[in-house]
């Protein structure tokens, strides 16, 4: 690997602070003492910042009680450290690997607490990146340091935080930056200076004109420190005037931001945007080679989370299936020996017939007198008659295949008497007996499956519900603009999608394609609820024809019921995969969005953000004005928070 | 519904998840109307999801299998659930339909006299006896279907405000437990 050699400064430098929490690669240094730096790099061709904060565990591993009134330096000493390209220390000696370094650029953050003992710097996403304890005295010379070379704005509210605006001297790198997430100005870089030249002479219109350019995006976040900037780092000096027009744009951002107020409800629109969607190709699926390569001697998968991942990237080589169903389905445990699963089989067929056994020797007498029975049963046999018989599998008359799916569907009944047979349900089996071709092994991999979707089938429907609620949430922070319109057009409770989520698209995809479809879904990667991800996919490829079409109720039902067999799986998975990334990445995901594709909660516990406050429905448009208010203030501060906290 | 509409009849449509519907262009007197008839999921814990389906209806068909009574039982509340969940402004004029279907089949268990008795209890709802299969009387419901709905609005009942020249229908189509609301 090729390094560079090149200039550190170390800006400040502080003993006897001990590392609390820090990335998992330093989680053996975790408690121990050692020195806090504040470091500035020359080259920096990856980062943003040049500023660094690092911290190095003390030689002596037991902590000093004796420097307890240790003077506080600021050194200015420049010295040489090898460092590699991709920005990775290369030890000079043994114990510079044990630098924890943290580019200021990560940071978006940092709180002080315990009387100034402690400082958590946050990367912005709810996560702390690391904490320390200053053992001798407080962080106060620390942070002094720091604010002479990274602008902090201070919280409004909380004192004790400090969010990071960037770094002093670098300011044109800063905005130009900030300007470049906006995508305002995509072909012209000098626009901010035009803007800024213009203003000298021009004030008023050319801070409204710029106003309204980023207004419209409602990225009310930028706006701020875009004008914040312009007031506090502009060298010209700026007339009383021209202070006054920039202050006020300030606060109206601060408390009224961009709303649109239409009838009955009202958008706060001031949503920001997510991060750029990553490509997920798919991959090529498992191969035998692969499947048996990861077992070893005794048959047992060596590597679960490997054979996972394989299976997710790029699903499974269809003569394998009939083998990795039965992992995935739980009827075989990963864990298990090929002796094992010997008994497994042997076991689990027994158990088996000894449930048909009970509906088959039921006497006409019992079911006479068993009315919840025969309630299933003619479910079932309504029900066997016309699941799939447009193919070959099941077509045609006393067809075996359909006495098959009946006969697992009755002994289901017994395994699960309370739930019974619910429509649905027959196609769930129909895939799974299908390629199993073995009714006792189909049963115990539907049974499987069952497992996965139980609350799908819920006599109040409250598992449904509840999903087409998530999904909700979930369009309300990827596709603000379309679940407004379905708000709007009698569809915000996204009923068009039941089909979809009753039997997990087995309706929308021919057989092969709901295999490979349900395949990936039963790994569980990237997240639980993935197959929520897969109808936002959708949802957001048919946006466009829904929206432009100014479909209405029974339109959009139409629309999205006739995609059945329209629909490409790799494209919306790879898509799904891509909007996966972008919520896990996105900086303003508030809780109910993470806790969904079960995503840690932020640190702060803030329970709402934007996009739940995004509908309000108000009672009466004599509230509109009172409520405008006090909505966008909320919003306003749970943006700060969430972006920053 | 699909002999009605694609003159098709088979027990092997799949059965509906969720809802559906299909439209017919009818000829009323000297109207034309586009009729859309909706189809909702059969088995009784899917209807409280019927609620954003039965809004809006201008009529609601009932059917019933005429051999098998405990279809014929339930008959009362589906009505019932009907007119909650679709809360109608006048719930004792809103035009139902009653279909007896499957009168190609033997034995028979409920007797026409019953059905029109159950009839005349509910402020004289019309009965048709029909089969899907065989198309029979289906053309005949549909048509009294149409023009219930119409005389609805011709009495400007105008029961939901909204789509003035559709007739939109609910096809509460249920053999009890059957689910078996796609063979009308």
């Amino acid at each position: 690997m090729e390094q560079n050699e090149e200039k550190v400064e170390e800006i400040f430098v502080q003993e006897g602070v001990l590392l609390l929490s820090g990335p998992a690669s330093h989680i053996e240094y975790m408690k121990l003492t050692g020195t806090l730096y504040i470091t500035r790099y020359e080259k920096h061709e990856n980062e943003y910042s040049t500023i660094f904060i690092e911290w190095k565990p003390n030689e002596n591993l037991t902590i000093d009680s004796d420097i307890q009134d240790q003077e506080w330096a600021v050194v200015n000493t420049v010295e040489k450290r090898t460092r590699t390209l991709s920005g990775s220390l290369i030890p000079e000696e043994a114990n510079r690997s044990k630098y924890l370094r943290v580019n200021f650029d990560t940071i978006k953050s940092f709180k002080v607490a315990n009387s100034g003992r402690k400082i958590l710097f946050n990367d912005g996403r709810g996560d702390v990146i690391c904490t320390f304890s200053f053992q001798n005295g407080n962080s106060t010379c620390f942070i002094a340091s720091l604010r002479q070379h990274i602008k902090t704005a201070p919280s409004r509210r909380d004192k004790n935080l400090y969010i990071v605006v960037g770094e002093i001297g670098n300011n044109d790198k800063q905005i130009e930056t900030s300007f470049k997430t906006l995508s305002l100005f995509p072909d012209d870089h000098n626009y901010m200076w035009s803007f800024v030249k213009n203003f000298q002479h021009r004030p008023y219109e050319t801070t409204m004109e710029a106003f309204a350019k980023v207004t419209n995006i409602g990225n009310y976040f930028w706006n701020y420190y875009f004008l914040e900037y312009l007031i506090v780092y502009n060298e010209r000096p700026l007339d009383d005037e021209t202070k006054e027009v920039l202050n006020k744009s300030i606060i109206a951002i601060e408390s009224a931001t961009t709303t649109h107020t239409q009838d009955d409800y009202e958008v706060v629109a001031n949503v920001p945007k997510l991060p750029d969607r990553k490509d997920c190709p798919r991959s090529k699926p498992l191969t035998k080679e692969q499947w048996l390569d990861l077992q070893n001697c005794e048959g047992k998968i060596e590597d679960v989370d490997g054979i996972k991942l394989l299976i997710f990237r790029g699903g499974v080589t269809p003569s394998l299936r009939k083998s990795v169903w039965k992992y995935l389905l739980n009827y075989y445990s990963w864990e298990s020996t090929q002796k094992e699963r010997d008994q497994v089989t042997k076991d689990k067929k027994e158990e088996y017939y000894r449930m048909k056994t009970q509906w088959m020797t039921m006497t006409k007498m019992q079911e006479d007198n068993f009315s919840d029975y025969r309630e299933r049963k003619s479910l079932i046999e309504k029900d066997v008659n016309r699941t799939d018989r447009a193919y070959d599998f099941y077509a045609g008359d006393n067809n075996p295949h359909l006495q098959l799916l009946n006969d697992i569907l009755m002994t289901y009944v017994m395994y699960n008497f309370d739930l019974g047979y619910v429509q649905g349900m027959s196609d769930l089996l129909s895939p799974i007996l299908y390629l199993l071709q073995d009714e006792v092994d189909a049963f115990w991999c539907f049974v499987g499956f069952m497992e996965k979707v139980l609350s799908n089938f819920d006599i109040d429907q409250a598992g449904m519900k509840e999903q087409l609620q998530h999904l909700h949430t979930l369009l309300a922070f990827t596709e603000p603009e379309l679940s407004t319109y379905l708000d709007n057009h009698d569809s915000g409770n996204m009923f068009f999608c039941f089909r979809w989520l009753l039997v997990w698209f087995k309706r929308e995809l021919n057989q092969e394609d709901v295999m490979k479809l349900w395949e990936v879904l039963w790994t569980g990667l990237p997240c639980q609820n993935f197959h929520l991800l897969i109808c936002l996919a959708i949802l957001e490829t048919e946006k466009r024809a829904l929206m432009d079409n100014n479909y209405g109720f029974t339109e959009i039902l139409k629309h999205i019921n006739e995609l059945s067999l329209k629909l490409n799986v790799n494209f919306l998975l790879n898509k799904a995969e891509g909007i996966y990334r972008q919520i896990e990445e996105a900086t303003h995901a508030n809780d109910n969005v993470r806790d969904i594709v079960g995503l840690p909660k932020l640190e702060n516990g803030n329970m709402d953000s934007p996009n739940t406050a995004s509908f309000t429905y108000l009672e009466s448009s004599a509230d509109h004005a009172s409520v405008n208010i006090d909505t966008n203030e909320v919003s306003y501060e749970r943006g700060i928070s969430n972006s920053y906290l | 519904m699909n002999q009605y509409v694609n003159k098709k009849f088979s027990n092997q449509y799949k059965a509906t998840i969720g809802a559906d519907f299909l439209t017919k262009e009818v000829q009323v007197d000297d109207r034309t109307v586009t009729m859309q008839i909706w189809d909702t999921a059969g088995q009784e814990r899917f209807q409280s999801l019927g609620v954003a389906f039965y809004r809006g209806a201008d009529c609601c068909v009932l059917v019933f299998d005429v051999t098998a009574p405990n279809t014929f039982k339930s008959l009362d509340s589906w009505r019932d659930e009907f007119l909650i969940q679709a809360s109608p402004r006048e719930p004792e004029n809103f035009p139902f339909v009653l279909l007896g279907n499957k009168v190609d089949l033997e034995p028979r268990a409920i007797s026409t006299k019953k059905a029109q008795q159950w009839c005349q209890t509910k402020n004289n709802i019309p009965y048709f006896e029909t089969s899907a299969k065989e198309a029979l009387n289906v053309e005949q419901a549909f048509k009294s279907i149409a023009r219930n709905a119409l005389s609805q609005q011709a009495q400007a009942v105008d029961l939901y405000n909204e789509f003035p020249d559709q007739i939109k229908l609910t096809n509460t189509a249920k053999s009890n437990n059957s689910g078996d609301s796609c063979a009308c």
